[in-house]
């Protein structure tokens, strides 16, 4: 028999500042070479059970902690610091805060270092674990895409070689190919070596083929589910759905149809019956809002020649590093360009004044904590009406009008920085549209949001949309691309090489070499095409 | 290139050394001497951009000049002068011109060792070779470090946190009360941020078995070797050379309660 790499026994985790306990009675194990997925909806304790698990609680843990964590038949607590290291290694989920050191093959060597490998061995295994990940060119980290970094982070501890690795939702930050080839990559590891996975996430596409068995953690911190994956999701996908777990395609566009289990899990399953049609876009009949001719930036952007219509939803997509942001930049006037003019309702916006630019474009920056400036919600949204000169009167009723039209009403008095994920989100583009700005760019406003805060944003923006707002959004979900957008472009190495409606974009078959994918709803309707073809070649 | 594989310590101790011997010397010409000897052993023995070496010493002159100019401006007058000597249209007595003359060069000479150091020294061999030759405690020089990546970090959030403000209206603070608000109103999510970041980054490297002990092996070991002690021989062999020098010609003098 097998022994149990890791064996739970009851364990409840409190916080000092908690009253409810965040991890409450829990029990599982896990044999060698086992697979294993970890399903939570966000602030169920998912990366506090990593915590125990690597043994840095309860030694870090400002609390109690109650019942047994055994590792390879040994209490976590009975290991010396350090020492568990060797057995357990963890990839977190932000690639730019996991390491120390400022090259690649120094970072893979500070684990080493750090369990005391002699230097001989050590330059063999940080060669080994680099060429494992495909890393061993590179040298500086901060020269590396998100990805790429997640993929040291990955080498760092496979150079360790723990017999447990745990993956705290590792591909949160990155952009959906990164992300693929990341699975991608764990999938080729696993079958060269062996190692025990857990992976932790409350996103469950890309992981199925991969992972066998789930375990589900409800909001409270109990064990909800323990047991085979697939099967399960077939059938009780509505409940882990109502738990905030994002399902994958498939399966979530079951339920919104309200087929019957069993629900598909891959898109290749999805009946071809349902196909949805094209969705419809309309050509904005508007005038022409804004204007780029030749700009060119550093060496950032090259020969940027683009119009924005009235009315006009645009959604600008790309690798990272192609420029996105500094195009959205430039073009909303926050930075002026090097060579070149931008035209707002055909004034070049050297000539707009600040204040009434400001009132014209509005910008929702990537991460919304860096746009709050007062400390209450109320303060924060009446800021700019107050400092515009409004009749008071007049601008509480448009603040309160705000508030609930971006569903913040109740929280009026909260510390900003103390709302949860998607309220900041919510906050940061109502501070955007409360002068009813006719023009709003949004750099990856559902970056890092989970599935109910990026629907609610949605809805949001769309309402905006339909009551005459022009939308300027960058992303990486080609879903949220073929959903709304009337217009996309895409750039790449700082220029636009694709600029027209979604449908033409999906024709073409160069996506790849831009770090793109199909949405969903369009690799359906393929593989529906393709069932259809009679084989003529039998393989 | 010689200067960039002189072990990072000894290199560091010598300057040190030099820097300390320097400050005891109290005449023009020695320090000179020494300035041209630093300046053409950086150039020799070192690769780096050559002009970014001269954009570094111009605020250090600047310094000097400023030192010289203040010294003569502001001293005491001098009883017993030997002389004077016109300078921008002015009359100093000589001895407060050489006195101010000995405090300005003073300054590029320290400036030129310690320009030596920055542009041949890569700043994580330092480190490692200080836990290594220096024993400077795991815990601290892995923070530093740590720290080190963290500064271009944050210079990227806090110019997107001013962008991000000033979208907001609150550019173009128009008194010092406003000023001191606007920083108040930067310095919030930018603790916020670091913090974060820096409890994700410490629990990473606990999790890969960093504990802060002493004992632990190195992917660079930092050696001292023979060859290392070439640079100390070379830099106080040449500044005995260059006291003696100003020795036999008669300028050299110590500290001895000028000013």
């Amino acid at each position: 028999m097998s022994q149990d790499v890791i064996r739970v026994e009851n364990l409840t985790l409190h916080y000092e500042e908690r009253k409810k306990p965040v991890l409450s009675r829990l029990n599982f194990s896990m044999e060698e070479g086992e697979n294993m997925l970890i399903l939570g909806p966000s602030g169920s304790g998912k990366s506090s059970l990593t915590h125990c698990l690597n043994g840095l609680y309860p030694r870090e843990l400002d609390g109690s902690m109650d019942g047994e964590v055994y590792v390879q038949g040994r209490r976590t607590v009975s290991y010396p610091a350090g020492e568990m290291a060797q057995h357990v290694g963890v990839v977190f989920q932000d690639p730019e805060t996991q390491f120390c050191m400022i090259t690649v093959e120094d970072e893979v060597a500070f684990g080493l270092e750090n369990l005391n490998t002699p230097y001989e061995s050590m330059v063999e295994k940080v060669e080994k674990a680099l060429s494992w990940v495909g890393m061993e060119d590179y040298k500086n980290i901060s020269d590396l895409s998100g990805g790429q970094k997640q993929k040291v982070a990955l080498a760092c501890i496979l150079a360790m070689e723990p017999e447990v690795l745990i993956l705290d939702e590792p591909t949160a930050n990155l952009d959906p190919v990164a992300r693929k080839e990341f699975i991608q990559l764990l999938k080729k590891l696993k079958e060269e070596l062996s190692f025990t996975l857990l992976v932790i996430e409350h996103k469950l596409e890309g992981w199925l083929d991969l992972l066998e068995r789930v375990l589900i953690i409800s909001e409270e911190g109990e064990l909800a589910y323990d047991g085979p994956l697939h099967d399960h999701l077939k059938t009780y996908a509505r409940e882990i759905h109502e738990m905030g777990i994002q399902l994958p395609y498939a399966t979530r566009t079951a339920l919104e149809r309200g087929w019957t289990p069993p629900y598909p899990l891959h898109i290749e399953k999805m009946p071809s019956a349902d196909l949805p049609a094209n969705p419809h876009r309309e050509e904005p009949a508007g005038e022409v809002l804004l204007k780029a001719e030749d700009v060119h930036w550093k060496s950032i952007l090259r020969n940027i020649n683009v119009t924005f219509h009235e009315g006009e939803w645009v959604a600008i997509v790309g690798e990272n590093g192609s420029g996105k942001s500094s195009l959205s930049r430039i073009l909303a006037g926050i930075q002026p360009p090097g060579k070149g003019t931008v035209s707002l309702h055909g004034r070049s916006l050297k000539k707009w004044k600040e204040n009434d630019l400001r009132q014209e474009i509005g910008y929702v920056f990537q991460n919304p904590e860096h746009q709050f400036i007062t400390d209450a919600v109320y303060d924060e949204v009446a800021f700019s009406l107050q400092h515009a000169g409004m009749k008071e009167a007049e601008w509480t009723r448009i603040v309160e009008e705000t508030l609930k039209f971006c569903r913040l009403d109740g929280l009026e008095d909260q510390h900003p920085f103390l709302l949860s994920q998607g309220q900041k989100r919510r906050l940061s583009v109502a501070t955007m549209i409360v002068e009813d700005q006719g023009m709003l760019f949004l750099d990856e406003p559902t970056f890092g949001q989970d599935e109910k805060s990026t629907s609610d944003l949605m809805s949001l923006l769309k309402e905006k949309h339909e009551n005459g707002t022009t939308i300027v959004m960058i992303t990486h979900d080609m879903e949220l691309v073929d959903k709304y957008a009337t217009k996309v472009l895409v750039m790449n190495e700082g220029e636009i090489t694709f600029d027209g409606q979604p449908e033409r974009l999906w024709s073409r078959s160069d996506l790849a070499d831009h770090h793109l994918e199909l949405p969903p709803r369009e690799q359906w309707k393929r593989s529906v095409l393709k069932r259809k073809e009679p084989a003529y070649v039998s393989s | 290139m010689f200067l960039h594989n002189v072990n990072p310590t000894v290199k560091a101790l010598t300057i040190i050394g030099t820097v300390f011997l320097l400050a005891f010397v109290f005449d023009p010409v020695t320090p000179v001497l020494y300035i041209v000897w630093t300046v053409i052993v950086t150039f020799l023995f070192g690769t780096f951009k050559k002009r970014y070496y001269l954009y570094y010493f111009i605020p250090f002159t600047l310094f000097a000049f400023g030192m010289f100019w203040t010294t003569i401006v502001f001293s005491d007058t001098a009883s017993g002068t030997t002389g004077t000597v016109s300078f921008l249209g002015m009359e100093f007595p000589t001895e407060d011109i050489w006195t101010a003359a000995a405090l300005g060069l003073r300054v590029l000479a320290f400036a030129s060792l310690s320009l030596l150091f920055l542009f041949t020294t890569n700043m994580v061999h330092f480190i490692l070779s200080l836990i290594q030759q220096l024993k400077l405690p795991p815990k601290i020089a892995y923070g530093v470090m740590a720290g080190y990546r963290f500064l271009p970090m944050l210079k990227t959030e806090f110019q997107q946190i001013r962008a991000a403000h000033r979208i907001r209206g609150v550019n173009r603070p128009d008194s010092w009360k406003e000023k001191l608000l606007q920083y108040q109103r930067f310095a919030i999510p930018l603790l916020a941020g670091a913090i974060r970041k820096a409890e994700r980054t410490a629990i990473a490297m606990e999790s890969k078995g960093f504990t802060g002990a002493k004992e632990r092996t190195f992917y660079r070991p930092m050696k001292v070797r023979r060859k290392d002690w070439l640079f100390p021989v070379m830099m106080f062999g040449m500044l005995g050379v260059t006291i003696a020098f100003s020795l036999y010609f008669g300028y050299f003098s110590w500290y001895d309660g000028q000013l």
